[in-house]
């Protein structure tokens, strides 16, 4: 009898610390995620000012998107939350996208050798952005799901464990930039 | 899409299987240790059987840590170069990031026809191989399905027990070829030689129990490898680059190349059904196939 009450006591003791681990390691996947999002926006905001550069030698008078490039830049460099970062770094991509729009009259800047190096690492550096933000929505769902779903609710409850919001991709970002020809 | 990957029991059905196949093939050398010494000279057992156990210990101890050097040597496979192989790089960091598993190391091998394959023992140490001809035919999202599908071999640890089976039972099957025919040569030039009639049972015996044990092993390793796993890993690498069109537009690619017989040569028998699809292209279907048919897996693909 008392080795029954000892093994029942044992299990429940590891049936909570089970669902501790799960829970700790869920939301570490979480943090890891999102650094992995950091990483590829500090990769993008570093090419920039080369960008720029090159941007400049051929599309002078440009001085608009130029600006707003680097306003972009430093917002998302200086960004400390979350939805900071994310709103900046959707900026930075909208602004990148017009300086692509607009190189298409520049034919020499289209032609530079330079320019085209990074045109193509800006768009290996989206997909990684993208690819990164997905692994992140990923990782909510799964602690999420656990965090809702019987019998992980309880602990979650217990270990004052709440839900976490999804990743939204910002509206600017869904819209097409535009680009004034005059 | 809404149900979040988890590889959690196939992980677990993979590491029991790859035990279980470590522990036969032990027993199996010992078995094997003490047919030899039975017929030999029994009062050698023990010295027999401590060499039995040694070299099964140390043989499983190096397919363990190195299966997946000897599955890229048997292809001649070469690292892949950060410049020259640029795209492979880029779809294999993006397939790393959205499964959130460690960067695998890659490789090319020379080879005309669209193929790939993944080895390793776990997640940390697993490599991807592809042929220079994928590099040259796919584009980027069809090569993205690819390296995604490779992933999630990776991701269940697919790789672990696949690579092992092919490693383990295909040296099986070479140290029978080599029984046999030295027990075809040593029956040719016998009668020069005088040998102890003990020998030469022993070699006659252990020449059929191959003979049998062969044809056997080289089943095993297809079946092992079971044709489920390639429909588990359409399935869940697209969920890894959410776009099943690329890898459907790669398995329609690889269903109508051509290819030459010169070019299966560079596939070894055993490791071939380690690739996505079968690179010695038979004609068998149903129960002794190593790979579904590419309709099949693309049907169920277009209905996700």
């Amino acid at each position: 009898m008392i080795w029954w009450i000892i093994s029942i006591a044992i299990l429940i003791v590891l049936v909570f610390i089970y669902y501790f681990n799960r829970l700790v390691v869920l939301s570490n996947r979480i943090d890891n995620s999102l650094s992995q999002i950091d990483v590829q926006l500090k990769k993008r905001a570093d090419l920039v000012p080369n960008l720029l550069e090159s941007v400049k030698g051929y599309a002078k008078h440009e001085k608009n998107i130029i600006k707003e490039v680097t306003d972009a830049r430093k917002a998302l460099l200086g960004a400390q939350t979350l939805p900071a970062k994310m709103k900046a770094g959707s900026q930075l991509e909208t602004a990148l996208k017009s300086i692509f729009a607009i190189a298409e009259n520049y034919p020499k800047l289209r032609a530079n050798e330079n320019f085209l190096q990074l045109q193509n690492e800006l768009s290996v550096i989206e997909d990684k952005i993208a690819y990164a933000r997905q692994f992140y929505n990923d990782s909510i769902l799964s602690y999420n799901n656990t965090c809702t779903t019987f019998p992980g609710v309880i602990f979650a409850r217990l270990y004052n464990k709440a839900q976490k919001p999804f990743l939204q991709i910002p509206k600017e970002e869904r819209a097409i930039p535009k680009v004034k020809f005059d | 899409m809404a149900e979040k990957i988890s590889f959690q029991d196939e992980i677990q059905k993979n590491k029991i299987k790859s035990f279980f196949l470590i522990i036969i093939i032990f027993v199996f050398f010992i078995i094997l240790g003490y047919i030899i010494s039975a017929i030999l000279d029994p009062s050698y057992f023990f010295v027999i059987m401590i060499v039995a156990i040694i070299f099964s210990l140390s043989y499983i101890l190096i397919s363990y840590y190195n299966s997946d050097k000897i599955a890229l040597a048997s292809v001649k496979a070469k690292p892949a170069s950060q410049t020259t192989h640029r795209e492979f790089y880029n779809a294999a960091e993006n397939m790393s990031i959205a499964s959130g598993l460690p960067m695998p190391r890659l490789y090319v091998m020379e080879s005309h026809q669209i193929n790939a394959f993944a080895s390793g023992r776990d997640p940390e140490h697993a490599v991807i191989c592809v042929t220079s001809g994928t590099l040259e035919r796919l584009n980027k999202q069809e090569l993205e399905g690819v390296i995604g599908h490779e992933m999630s071999h990776i991701a269940n640890y697919d790789i672990r027990f696949m690579t092992l089976t092919a490693v383990l039972i295909g040296m099986i099957s070479i140290i029978a070829q080599i029984f046999l025919r030295s027990l075809w040569f040593s029956s040719v030039s016998g009668n020069s030689r005088d040998r102890d009639g003990r020998v030469q049972i022993f070699l006659i015996i252990l020449g059929i129990v191959f003979a049998i044990l062969a044809p056997i092993a080289a089943n095993l390793v297809s079946l092992a490898i079971s044709r489920k796993r390639e429909f588990g890993a359409d399935a869940s690498g697209i969920k890894f680059t959410r776009y099943p069109p690329g890898l459907i537009s790669a398995l329609k690619k690889i269903k109508s190349q051509e290819v030459s017989e010169k070019d299966k040569h560079r596939f070894p028998k055993a490791v071939a059904p380690l690739f996505i699809s079968d690179p010695l292209k038979k004609k068998i279907s149903g129960i002794f196939a190593t790979h579904p048919s590419i309709e099949k897996r693309i049907s169920k693909l277009e209905r996700m």
